[in-house]
């Protein structure tokens, strides 16, 4: 049966869309597991999400997900109908949870095209002691509705009916359908051993995912030759959950023959359950979540932060699940002559993103070859109608390089929704008690950076969890009244994103960093410990094998950790700083590159190397005469600009250029600024400011500190494009 | 692979760097191209010239002579660039001068002779074979050596002070 069942490119679909149904169904569990218990809502979505599953993996033929998810839906059935008092919430929390780390990690096995061959049993066992224990509370015992039963039963023709019958038949899905091509596949499936003929229009539901749209829209139409009766044939395709009404009209093989043609005049159903309504609750959800969004502006206060609603993908469960009573069933399918207006997304492949991406790049580097040709610099051409021209496809390039990084740009909510499973599941294991926030979680980042991204947050939430919030103990012993709170913030400052971890626990402690930071030799022993600002000594904690921590605990405390964090986060070009007050908490703040793949640079040479600066940081270019520079006796040496000293790097000296400009007044001052520390660059000459590409120095050639990558320029040939806080820091 | 089955053949590059011949699998050769401008990366070993610009792809470049830690030569019209591709990593090969291609069939392969004093064997590293063909041999070079040797040597530290934490 498995094997006459083409899963190809279903696949990917079913992981794609359950991954989504988990990722949303944890946000929903982790969203209230403080409450006392589900709100209706939530549990009607959860139930919603493992029936779905459900019936996804029945299809799939993934008995273990089947099963798990089946069980689960059981225990919400349950709790949707009878509405038990003293459900225990927080076994029930971890409860969902388990199903859907087992579900996910059946999953990931999957995608990796491994065999889902994980065992469920013990957690089927479990689920059945919890729904038994709550049922027990609650004597009322409720009939489960078996229209779920056996989705794997086949039907096997009769064999007594001389003749053939001829059927037309209509199905009609609910608006919320998840893949509904493959339901309707599943359908087809089903009718193909007693059909003699067969017609189904959309015609491809297997490899057209858009298929799934336009059933759920016009419904998806089958036209059969069979043995079989029009009972039989009723109690074959059902009336489910997802499938909403089913007409099976007899016809004659002359209709028959004609397909698909004739059905248009008995399209009947048409019911008030309106489809506007369901548009206006839509829109309804997507204002809350707007007004969520603008709230990332803080990282401190607390008070301020408004409650993050959970976000919900249109259709929402109440009405669907409402309308499913005996008699109700024809309160939906109305969306055939209005079309819902809602932005319609289309999942595309990450690879052909980044081949875009790369082709875009190549058309900038292709577009300055073009503008910037040699041959347009003879003397004496008219270029009137060319410049015209050229800035017109200027334009174009530019708009056409926004487009593709506002694609590329995906809402931090999901990397947020992963630490809050973290925070959830490390302080239970602590046996701490915690909150966990987030604010702005709804800003965009490059895809890339998210993904690099990721383990570092991980980790700074992990220490937070461990080291920054004190046990209960402790917390009563200072006096601290309130609970301990973790608070993720986000959001987008000078073409960078903050991205902020804060607890309200112990602190970091000056004193025992110091301590350490003087055992292992890392400080200038002739500096005395008051002299380091609390900003440098912080920064201590990020150097290797530097771990303050007494004891290792399971989930941190080897030092190897912060250091991993800081190169992780440079490598996208990131800082990190850290604050912290004793007693009162720490903040862990992220500063990231909102994208890495262009920027607007200033071009300028040294001797036969050209280097690239991003414009953001450059304060100014200056001139300046020799007096003005000073070098102290240990050779550094900085500038006078209008009463300021500034340190100068030659770009020549520390990079060993030969052949670069040595006499200050011969070249040119790039004065650079980042987090408010200034330095002078000294170059030989400025070429002009440019978009260009970014690309990574070949992983080949180890980092050099003050370069963060390289990129070709116009003429093809390669640039260095300087970092400046990297050289700032040299 | 029984005995009683053709002898093995292979193919290699051969080029001439010194006075010595060598050889590189032809399977790890992407493509041979003449003497690109090289753009000087700062604080790179000796040997990593820097990074050329292939069609759009940014890839490094490093002299074999000064990878042997030999006198460095001038280039010419007859240096060439041998791209060669070892578990993804792109590397361009500045050679003096492009030889042939050779089959060699695996009986003729010898384990490179070697003194063992250690310096040497150090220095005989890329050299995992020698190759006869006619009179002359081959020497032939194991490319991810050539690549990545400092680089293992450098893991292999990290990954015993991590041990020792």
């Amino acid at each position: 049966m498995a094997e006459e069942f083409n899963t190809e490119g279903m696949l990917d679909m079913y992981l794609f869309e359950n991954t989504q149904l988990l990722e949303q169904l944890q946000e929903i569990v982790l969203d209230q597991r403080d409450a006392d218990c589900f709100d209706d809502d939530s549990i009607n979505e959860i139930f919603r999400t493992m029936h779905t599953i459900k019936g996804s993996s029945g299809i799939m033929m993934f008995d273990e997900i089947t099963e798990v998810s089946h069980k689960l839906e059981d225990v919400f059935y349950y709790l949707r109908e009878s509405k038990p008092e003293n459900v225990p919430h927080i076994e029930l929390v971890e409860h969902v949870l388990t199903v859907s780390d087992f579900i996910m990690g059946e999953m990931e096995k999957l995608s990796n095209g491994e065999d889902a061959d994980g065992k469920a049993g013990h957690i089927v066992e479990e689920l059945d002691k919890f729904l038994k224990s709550i049922k027990g509370n609650d004597k009322e015992e409720p009939v489960r509705a078996s229209e779920n039963a056996a989705p794997q039963q086949f039907y096997i023709a009769p064999m007594a009916t001389s003749s053939s019958h001829f059927f037309r038949i209509y199905l009609t899905y609910a608006p919320d359908t998840v893949m509904a091509n493959v339901h309707a596949y599943k359908v087809v499936f089903s009718l193909k051993d007693i059909a003699e003929d067969l017609l189904h229009y959309p015609e491809d539901i297997i490899s057209d995912e858009s298929s799934g749209d336009e059933i759920l829209e016009n419904g998806f139409k089958i036209l059969l030759q069979t043995q079989a009766t029009k009972e039989d044939l009723q109690n074959l395709i059902k009336e489910s959950y997802e499938l909403k009404k089913v007409e099976i009209f007899e016809c004659t093989s002359k209709e028959f023959m004609a397909g698909f043609d004739s059905f248009g005049s008995e399209i009947l159903i048409d019911l008030e359950s309106s489809v506007e309504e369901i548009e206006k609750r839509a829109q309804e959800n997507e204002k809350e979540d707007n007004v969520s969004l603008e709230d990332g502006g803080l990282f401190i206060a607390p008070d301020s932060i408004p409650e993050i609603k959970e976000k919900k993908t249109i259709a929402p469960g109440d009405f669907v699940i409402e309308s499913k009573g005996v008699g109700k069933s024809k309160k939906l399918a109305k969306d055939k002559n209005k079309k819902i207006e809602k932005t319609s997304y289309i999942s595309v492949d990450i690879k052909k993103m980044d081949q875009l991406m790369d082709l875009i790049g190549e058309l900038v580097i292709a577009e300055s070859v073009v503008l910037q040709n040699q041959d347009l610099k003879v003397p004496g051409l008219k270029l009137d109608n060319f410049n015209k021209a050229a800035s017109q496809m200027t334009k174009i390039a530019t708009d056409l390089q926004d487009v593709i990084m506002s694609m590329r740009m995906v809402p931090l909510t999901n990397t947020f929704q992963k630490m809050n499973r973290i925070v959830f599941d490390c302080s239970r294991k602590l046996g701490k008690d915690i909150e966990f926030e987030m604010i702005g979680d709804t800003t965009e980042v490059d895809k890339n950076i998210i993904e690099h991204i990721s383990d570092p947050l991980m980790h700074l939430v992990r220490n937070a969890v461990d080291h920054g919030i004190e046990t209960m103990e402790e917390r009563a012993q200072k006096g601290k009244t309130e609970k301990g709170r973790i608070t993720l913030s986000a959001k987008t400052e000078s073409g960078k994103v903050w991205i902020g971890v804060q607890d309200n626990g112990a602190g970091l402690n000056r004193e025992k960093i110091l301590a350490k930071a003087r055992k292992h030799e890392l400080l200038d022993p002739t500096r005395l410990d008051s002299s380091y600002p609390d900003k440098e000594v912080f920064q201590l904690i990020t150097l290797p094998g530097f771990s303050t921590n007494d004891k290792v605990t399971e989930l941190s405390g080897r030092g190897v950790g912060m250091d991993v964090v800081v190169s992780n986060i440079q490598s996208v070009g990131g800082t990190l700083e850290i604050e912290s007050t004793p007693g009162q908490g720490s903040l862990m703040l992220l500063k990231i590159p909102l994208t890495l793949a262009i920027i607007d640079g200033i071009v300028m040479q040294v001797a036969k190397t050209t280097f690239v600066i991003e414009t953001g940081v450059v304060k100014e270019f200056i001139n300046v005469k020799r007096e003005s520079v000073v070098r102290k006796p240990n050779g550094e040496e900085f500038v006078m600009i209008r009463g300021e000293g500034y340190p100068m790097i030659r770009l020549s000296d520390l990079y060993h250029i030969e052949g670069g400009k040595q006499e200050i007044s011969d070249g040119m001052i790039v004065l650079i600024e980042v987090d408010g520390k200034s330095v002078c660059v000294f170059v030989d000459y400025l070429i002009g400011k440019q978009e260009i590409v970014v690309k990574p120095i070949p992983d080949y050639i180890k980092r050099v500190q003050g370069l963060s990558g390289c990129t070709q320029m116009g003429d093809g040939s390669i640039a260095l494009i300087l970092d400046a806080s990297g050289l700032i820091e040299k | 692979m029984s005995e009683n089955e053709e002898v093995q053949k292979q193919k290699y590059v051969t080029f001439m760097s010194g006075n010595e011949y060598f050889g590189l699998k032809i399977e790890c050769v992407n493509e041979i191209i003449v003497m690109q401008e090289i753009t000087a990366i700062p604080e790179t070993e000796e040997y990593i010239k820097g990074l050329i610009n292939l069609r759009g792809k940014i890839i490094p470049v490093i002299d074999v002579r000064l990878r042997f830690k030999q006198e460095p030569f001038k280039y010419n019209d007859r240096t060439c660039i041998i791209v060669i591709n070892v578990d993804s990593t792109t590397v361009g090969l500045i050679v003096e001068k492009i030889a042939e291609v050779v089959e060699i069939s695996e009986d003729n392969l010898l384990p490179s002779p070697t003194l063992n004093h250690s310096d040497k064997a150090q220095q005989d590293r890329y050299v995992y074979a020698i190759g006869k063909v006619g009179n002359s041999v081959k020497l032939l070079l194991d490319p991810e050596k050539l690549l990545h040797d400092d680089m293992k040597v450098l893991e292999q530290v990290n990954a015993e002070e991590d041990e020792e934490e």
